[in-house]
């Protein structure tokens, strides 16, 4: 018995301790450094909302962990924040969205106005659709088609003007797949926001 | 490759190994999974760069110095608890102070762990070699990894946008070629580099 626990210290104490020192390595790293990764986050998502949202001086978590749905039909958490004015009015909300697109899922955030009454446009988050083509969604000229629209639901259409706001949107040609996608994401999500905002009251 | 206990230790041949003769991408084809992946611009693919090269020179240190305690059957774990370390220090920093790069690197970072270059300069170099000598060759092949993956990324930035670092060097009225910014883009430049590189060392031959 006792020969055994020698045996085993002399083979691993190496292992042991290195795991030890290495491990506290990380930990040292980790406290020194990880406020600065949480500010980094936050600057990013204000940065993102305020360009959405110009007037918003400061933005605060609403709704924390909402159920908002995601690719392939799961059911992602995620915050929904409020936009407060200078004067620290409610001037509208601002949520991750998330859906399936031609590559690889597409992370938009949406902003909406304090009523839920009109959409006040888009970032992509995250994506990776095809440069030259899915790509263009990222463009002034297709996201412009959803800012100020009626937060209702969107229909794609081929042929038509993208300056006309309203819920008819101009797919990006050769890049149907991605259109679809992000009418889709706002479609599904906006639907599950109206629903938990006028759960929780922030909305009537 | 040069030994801990010999007489005469070829100093700056382990430095410079790494640049052309042993030049992991060009010459040994090891660790091609960056060179591939992050090569859509020159920023990140400096970034990625000087990471690996962080992560081999500690990772050749550490291993250096516990070389003639490493159990045979133990040893690649060890290696990789050790570059595990580095690549999760290297990736918090990111996140920390470039956190733009961290972004579009995205998982390549983490997955410094799994690049053979790191391990295989452990088991090839550092395992049998003395502090000094580990360290520099880290530095050889790090920088010669950089340069590769810089070649290639700059290629790649000037062709599918026509700047480099941001500055426009493409005269207007150039198409940029969007292909070189997908993968096709990265195996098609990566293929004749490689073949420029065998016929420049079949001359030198």
């Amino acid at each position: 018995m006792f020969g055994k626990i020698k045996y085993f210290i002399q083979q691993s104490w190496l292992l042991l301790l290195a795991s030890f020192i290495f491990g506290l390595m990380i930990a040292v790293a980790d406290v020194a450094w990880s406020a600065k990764i949480e500010q980094n986050k936050t600057a990013k998502m204000d940065n993102l909302m305020k360009g959405l949202i110009s007037d918003a001086n400061a933005f605060e978590v609403a709704v924390k962990d909402a159920n908002l749905p995601s690719n392939k039909g799961q059911v992602a958490k995620t915050n929904i924040y409020k936009a407060l004015d200078a004067k620290g009015n409610n001037i509208g909300f601002a949520f991750i969205a998330t859906g399936s697109g031609f590559a690889d899922k597409i992370e938009l955030i949406i902003a909406v106005d304090a009523n839920c009454g009109k959409f006040l446009g888009f970032q992509v988050l995250s994506s990776n659709e095809t440069p030259g083509f899915g790509d263009k969604m990222k463009t002034d000229s297709f996201r412009n088609q959803f800012k100020g629209a009626p937060a209702g639901q969107f229909s794609l259409i081929k042929i038509g003007k993208p300056e006309t706001i309203d819920n008819e949107i101009v797919a990006i040609s050769g890049a149907t797949v991605t259109s679809t996608a992000v009418v889709d994401i706002f479609n599904k999500s906006i639907v599950s926001v109206k629903e938990i905002l006028s759960q929780k009251g922030l909305i009537k | 490759m040069a030994d801990g206990n010999a007489v005469k230790i070829d100093y700056f041949g382990s430095l410079t190994a790494g640049l052309w003769r042993e030049n992991p991408t060009f010459r040994l084809l090891i660790g091609m999974c960056p060179p591939l992946a992050v090569t859509t611009a020159v920023k990140p693919a400096l970034t990625m760069g000087l990471s690996v090269i962080f992560v081999l020179v500690c990772s050749n240190i550490v291993i250096s110095l516990m070389r003639n305690l490493l159990k045979p059957h133990l040893r690649i774990i060890m290696f990789c608890l050790s570059i595990a370390t580095f690549v999760t220090i290297c990736d918090l920093y990111l996140r920390a102070f470039a956190p733009r790069m961290s972004e579009i690197l995205g998982a390549y970072v983490p997955l410094i762990i799994v690049n053979c270059i790191i391990i295989f300069r452990a088991e090839a170099c550092a395992s049998k070699s003395n502090v000094w000598v580990s360290a520099l060759d880290g530095i050889g092949s790090g920088t010669g990894f950089t340069i590769a993956l810089c070649i290639l990324a700059g290629i790649r930035e000037i062709l599918a946008s026509g700047k480099i670092w941001d500055y426009q060097v493409m005269p207007h009225g150039f198409v940029p070629w969007a292909a070189m910014q997908m993968p096709v883009g990265a195996f098609v430049l990566l293929g004749l580099l490689l073949g420029l590189a065998a016929i420049i060392t079949a001359k030198k031959d």
